[in-house]
């Protein structure tokens, strides 16, 4: 019995740590390759440590091209869109679970299968459409699309049809309105499910590129993912350089993960009813 | 608060929940809804509470009709089977909600929250999150929510059906407590007629949807208005000889014997009757004209509880353990005038 433990144990342990090793590997890679010099960096075979770690590729890179007012850009992008994003969520997905009008669940099912649609097939109509309101080139249209989302209502609306009606109508009953009770009751219930799509949602929106390259032109307003992809022409393919880049770039992200992973895990431990 | 239905009727497409419910609630009192599941009672709380619309009929809070007010405008106090505490809230939050709605301020209403906290023996767990609780500890939280917006009427839902046996009894007292040292008009939902007559002025006894009879608990048992109710109240449950009326008496199927019976003067003579008694309105003894036959016996507290046989219809009642019962043994019977009732067969309307 015990020995079947240690050999589960030795087998699940070594995939989980070859699953890591996959995951960490390209982070690895980028961040040793952006501590090497120009020549290492395309030296053949490669070296898996650099011989010199040097931190000169932060400084170039950030002397190349403008990071800071991309680094901006992204900010104010991802802040505006995830802000919105769960408002909008939020209200949805309320009205899609605790009130009750002709046709809810139809509609719905409809908004549903509009999730088939790829996003691709969305550019060219959503691309008219910001043309046509004179955002070409703003900062506003890589926000004002991206607003909403389906798949994000459809996540909360299951978690809020999971909270008893009967605190819907106590709270109703304690003289709670609808709006109170979403922003009072609902909502610090849902807390983990609102952390996990917001995070979700955030990383979304950092690293979106097609749409960016596509609206957005002039170089002050670029965000991050579309300058690291300018970089490349801008300095030309120096791969310390680019790595280092993309360091830059990545981490926030990475920082921001783990910042929500401890609200997360104890959203998770505090969740659920009893009763 | 006195509150008064007139035809209350709750409709759910075909199915009639509550029909056509008149009463009149009195102040202060505590009144339970009793009945089996579907019979409407829930129904008839939520139609008070406002949760429910009602399809006809009205309710008066005094002299208001608040039949078109929404819950958050009519002043009840709500209790649920599962207590609905807001989760994510510790109990002093939980207590302190109706009062943050109502934007009293903070500090008033912290003291507030800690009386009624103290009033249902809660106090000491006020920074705890509603799962570190026991059962009756989160019932009693659920109480001084509703209670603490001073409600005009507080409205029980089965309160008591989540918590254990022992746990039960106590707090039934504890609500009956409660109930008189706040003197506001309680509805308790319950479908246990022990619970109900332990501790509620008034019982109003339903069956799908219509009001049985409604009254002081004690006359629900004393003199109840039909078959069903009698069937409904007391323990062990009534028992039902089914037979004929004559000019002598109750003539009962397959038992020769008729019994005598004074007050049935206004049943149609060779109308199919139930002749129903209460285990403690049987006197057993040694002698006398009504035979019966100990079927089997069970000890019951000091007394023993015996099944009995009547031609082939069972009785039972209790029999003093100094006569020594044991199966096979030949009793007589005497019935007291108190606790024997005779009803239509069929519709089982009360004669007498």
């Amino acid at each position: 019995m015990k020995r079947q433990e240690y050999i589960k144990n030795i087998v699940l342990y070594s995939l989980l740590t070859i699953g890591g090793i996959f995951m960490i590997f390209p982070f690895f890679w980028m961040i040793v390759t952006s501590l090497k010099t120009a020549a290492e960096s395309n030296h053949v075979p490669p070296t898996i440590f650099p011989a010199e770690p040097i931190i000169e590729n932060y400084f170039k890179a950030l002397d190349i091209a403008p990071f800071g007012t991309y680094f901006m850009n992204s900010v104010m992008v991802t802040v505006c869109c995830v802000a919105i994003t769960m408002f909008t969520t939020i209200l949805a997905a309320y009205a899609f679970s605790k009130l009750k009008f002709p046709g809810r669940d139809k509609l719905f099912f409809l908004l549903l299968s509009m999730m088939m649609i790829p996003f691709e097939m969305l550019i060219i109509t959503n691309y008219t459409t910001i043309v046509d309101w004179g955002l070409y080139d703003n900062l506003l249209a890589l926000i004002i699309p991206f607003t909403s989302s389906i798949f994000y209502t459809y996540i909360l609306r299951n978690f809020f049809m999971s909270i008893p009606d009967s605190l819907y109508y106590s709270a109703k009953v304690d003289g709670a309105s609808d709006w109170q009770f979403l922003w009072e009751v609902m909502v610090p219930m849902a807390k983990t499910s609102l952390v996990t799509i917001g995070l979700l949602n955030a990383i979304t929106c950092w690293n979106s590129f097609l749409w960016s390259i596509l609206v957005i032109k002039s170089q002050g307003n670029r965000t991050l993912p579309f300058g690291l992809f300018a970089f490349t022409n801008e300095a030309g393919i120096h791969y310390e350089l680019l790595m280092a880049g993309a360091t830059i770039v990545v981490i926030p992200m990475i920082i921001l993960f783990l910042f929500c992973r401890k609200s997360i895990v104890t959203g998770v431990s505090r969740g659920g009813l009893k009763g | 608060m006195k509150v008064r239905v007139e035809k209350l009727t709750k409709r759910f497409n075909d199915v009639t929940a509550v029909n056509e419910l008149t009463a009149e609630f009195e102040s202060g009192k505590l009144i339970a809804l009793l009945g089996p599941s579907g019979c409407g009672k829930t129904t008839m709380l939520n139609m008070l509470s406002g949760i429910l619309p009602v399809t006809d009929g009205k309710i008066f809070f005094d002299e208001e009709d608040v039949t078109d007010l929404p819950p958050d405008k009519r002043e009840v106090g709500l209790v649920f089977q599962n207590y609905a505490l807001y989760p994510h809230m510790s109990v002093l939050e939980n207590i302190c909600f109706p009062l943050k709605i109502k934007k009293v301020p903070k500090a008033e209403r912290i003291k507030i929250a800690k009386e009624y906290a103290k009033m249902v023996h809660i106090d000491e767990y006020l920074d705890r999150k509603p799962k570190e609780l026991s059962g009756g500890q989160q019932q009693r939280v659920a109480i001084a929510r509703a209670l603490v917006k001073k409600p005009r009427l507080l409205l029980l839902d089965e309160p008591l059906s989540n918590l254990d046996a022992k746990l039960r009894v106590e707090m039934r007292e504890e609500i009956r407590r409660i109930q008189r040292e706040s003197g506001v008009t309680t509805f308790f939902v319950t479908h246990d007629q022990e619970e109900a007559s332990a501790i509620s002025d008034y019982i109003m006894l339903m069956k799908k949807g219509v009001m049985q009879q409604f009254d002081h608990s004690r006359q629900l048992y004393n003199e109840p208005s039909n078959l069903f109710v009698a069937d409904f109240i007391g323990a062990p449950t009534i028992n039902q000889l089914h037979g004929e009326w004559t000019k002598e008496g109750i003539k009962l199927d397959t038992y020769d014997t008729v019994i005598p019976f004074a007050k049935g003067n206004n049943i149609p003579i060779n109308q199919r009757i139930v002749f129903a008694c209460r285990a403690e309105a049987i006197i057993v003894s040694n002698r006398g004209t009504v035979k019966a036959t100990v079927v089997d016996t069970y000890l019951s507290g000091k007394d023993v509880l015996a099944n009995l046989q009547l031609g082939e219809q069972m009785l039972r009642t209790y029999i003093a353990d100094d006569m020594n019962p044991e199966d096979g043994m030949e009793v007589y019977l005497a019935f007291k005038e108190a606790g024997v009732f005779v009803f239509d067969e069929e519709t089982g309307e009360r004669y007498a």
